[in-house]
């Protein structure tokens, strides 16, 4: 893939990571509610495991289309 | 043979084993130099460098604290998973830009990028100093943190035969000798031990934790009928705090002193590639596994106290140990993992201090042995303190000890970060912006007021401290070579 093309990939996978935690946290949900069970474990409680799965493969894929310079010509910014 | 004795002998074996392998780091030693020490002649492979990364960022605070809060809050400690993760999301932000100027300019130290960026500028040297100060204070916290932790499983392993004080003692002088002999490859090597270990018992136990407990399913109903508040959805508060944290951990653990120097110790760029991509699904071993273990223990345990809490995990392994003689076995087999795991951590963060207080604080130059002879005896002195500190300062739990220092590291992030990513950035507002925000964490925390709304005095902090930073700067660069744009 064109070195292009694989950082504007990793932009978007970060964003959706981004995005992923703001998911993980039940803000959609009120405060002391109880829960239903949702493959035995509480609602909020599998959408935010879900998120953070999803966010580890995300995540992967993103740094492996990272790129690290070992012979930059100038100093970053 | 009883549990405790079991624990001893394995203790026993254990330092034994350590003991060789800080020899053999000694004797693949190339030079007395200080990248020789500290970064292993900067040659970590991919399997070495992800199981160290691994080992230094999953310490006692992982194996003791996060079961004992997952005890204490319930289920919304599955926010542990994700901030544990954030940290290797937030590295996408230093590790590319900061690797290669460390390569091409030697660096050992965090401090030499502060050096390297602000160097040239008159509130370069004050800026260095202060944000070494932080660290330095950060990792002396965290040495303490692994000492008492350390204490604290010793005395559980052998079932009181070596006392808390003994095991700080002792263990704190292990650690202390096999990092003096072989530096960063003793350290990484050791970690690579420690963590298949660790990995290994912390999944035997939540495995044997399932079958007593009728599976996810039957500690779910059974926390929900016990205690409904631990399974109910969290409220605006602890929504913020789980935001917060998530900030908190990701944004600060980027800036640890040790995590930075592996950075620089890594082989070449596919080795750090590779094992971040690697880390990323740790969380989901480590920082899960602990989580549900933590949630086990409280209809097993109920009615613990807040300091109490910080020992469900020992507590938990003593009761696998009555199953049986392999479970015996087994149990003794996860204590001496996290009692590795907590070592691991402690040689780690021994080692950056080290580097720190000769290279940043003391100004030696990296390149001359008397360096690295100056850091091993400077950590050393801070090592016997804290080991002194956690003799006594027992009151205090290990996840208040991560909060505390957290919201001290994260306060050094623009210095890096913002730095990295932004060429206008200067030093006099950096440092101006590193103090206020230094300020109003301290000032939250002596005063009780560690969270506001659910969000931590360390974040309002940084927010004010990069504000600081930026603002003056942009302030500076319109007035020219003003006070403030230096």
């Amino acid at each position: 893939m064109p070195a292009v093309r694989r950082a504007s990939v990793r932009r978007w996978l970060l964003v959706a990571i981004g995005l992923l935690y703001a998911l993980s946290i039940p803000w959609y949900r009120r405060g002391g509610e109880a829960p239903d069970l949702v493959f035995g474990v509480p609602d909020w409680v599998a959408v935010a495991t879900a998120c953070y799965v999803a966010v580890a493969v995300l995540n992967a894929l993103a740094w492996q289309l990272t790129d690290i310079p070992e012979d930059p010509e100038r100093d970053p910014p | 043979m009883s549990f405790g004795q079991l624990g001893l002998v394995a203790l026993a074996l254990y330092v034994v084993f350590l003991a060789g392998i800080a020899e053999l780091a000694r004797r693949a030693r190339r030079d007395a130099s200080s990248a020789d020490h500290f970064l292993a002649g900067r040659e970590l492979g991919v399997f070495v460098l992800f199981l160290t990364l691994y080992a230094t960022a999953y310490s006692g605070n992982s194996l003791l604290g996060y079961p004992a809060e997952a005890y204490r809050r319930g289920f919304s400690w599955i926010m542990a998973t994700g901030f544990m993760m954030s940290i290797v999301v937030a590295f996408h932000a230093l590790v590319p830009r900061l690797r290669p100027v460390a390569l091409r300019e030697g660096f050992v130290t965090p401090g030499d990028w502060v050096r390297h960026r602000f160097g040239g500028e008159s509130a370069g040297r004050a800026l260095l100093l202060a944000v070494s100060l932080l660290m330095i204070a950060a990792l002396a916290n965290f040495l303490f943190a692994q000492l008492k932790a350390l204490g604290l499983m010793a005395e559980q392993v052998t079932e009181g035969l070596v006392s808390y004080e003994w095991g700080v003692v002792l263990l704190a002088a292990t650690v202390l000798a096999y990092e003096t002999l072989g530096g960063m490859r003793a350290v990484a090597w050791t970690d690579a031990a420690q963590a298949l270990l660790m990995m290994a018992g912390l999944l035997a136990l939540l495995v044997w934790l399932l079958t007593e407990m009728g599976g996810i399913a039957g500690i779910s109903a059974a926390i929900a009928q016990l205690r409904p508040a631990a399974a109910a959805v969290p409220d605006a508060i602890e929504r913020a705090n789980w935001a917060s944290t998530v900030v908190l951990m990701g944004l600060a653990s980027v800036v640890y002193p040790q995590a930075i120097q592996r950075v620089y110790a890594a082989r070449d760029a596919r080795s750090l590639r590779r094992s971040m991509a690697w880390m990323t699904f740790m969380p989901l071993t480590t920082t899960l596994v602990v989580t549900w273990i933590g949630l086990a223990a409280i209809p097993r345990f109920a009615g613990l106290g807040v300091v109490e809490a910080d020992t469900v995990m020992p507590r938990l392994l003593g009761e696998w140990a009555e199953a049986g003689p392999l479970a015996m076995g087994l149990a003794v087999l996860v204590f001496l993992g996290a009692l590795a795991a907590i070592m691991s951590t402690a040689d780690s963060v021994l080692l950056s201090l080290g580097s720190m207080l000769a290279g940043d604080l003391l100004g030696r130059s990296h390149g001359e042995p008397a360096t690295a002879r100056l850091g091993k005896r400077t950590a050393a002195v801070v090592m016997v303190a804290m080991a002194l500190l956690a003799l006594v300062a027992r009151d205090i739990t290990l996840w208040g000890l991560i909060e505390l220092k957290m919201e001290l590291l994260i306060q050094c992030v623009p210095a890096f970060l913002l730095a990295l990513h932004w060429r206008g950035l200067r030093a006099r507002p950096t440092l101006l912006g590193l103090v206020a925000g230094t300020a109003i964490a301290v000032a939250g925390v002596a005063l009780g007021a560690k969270r506001v709304g659910g969000v931590h005095v360390g974040v309002i902090g940084l927010s004010v401290n990069a504000a600081l930073a930026c603002g003056l700067s942009l302030w500076g660069a319109r007035r020219g070579s003003g006070p403030l744009g230096d």
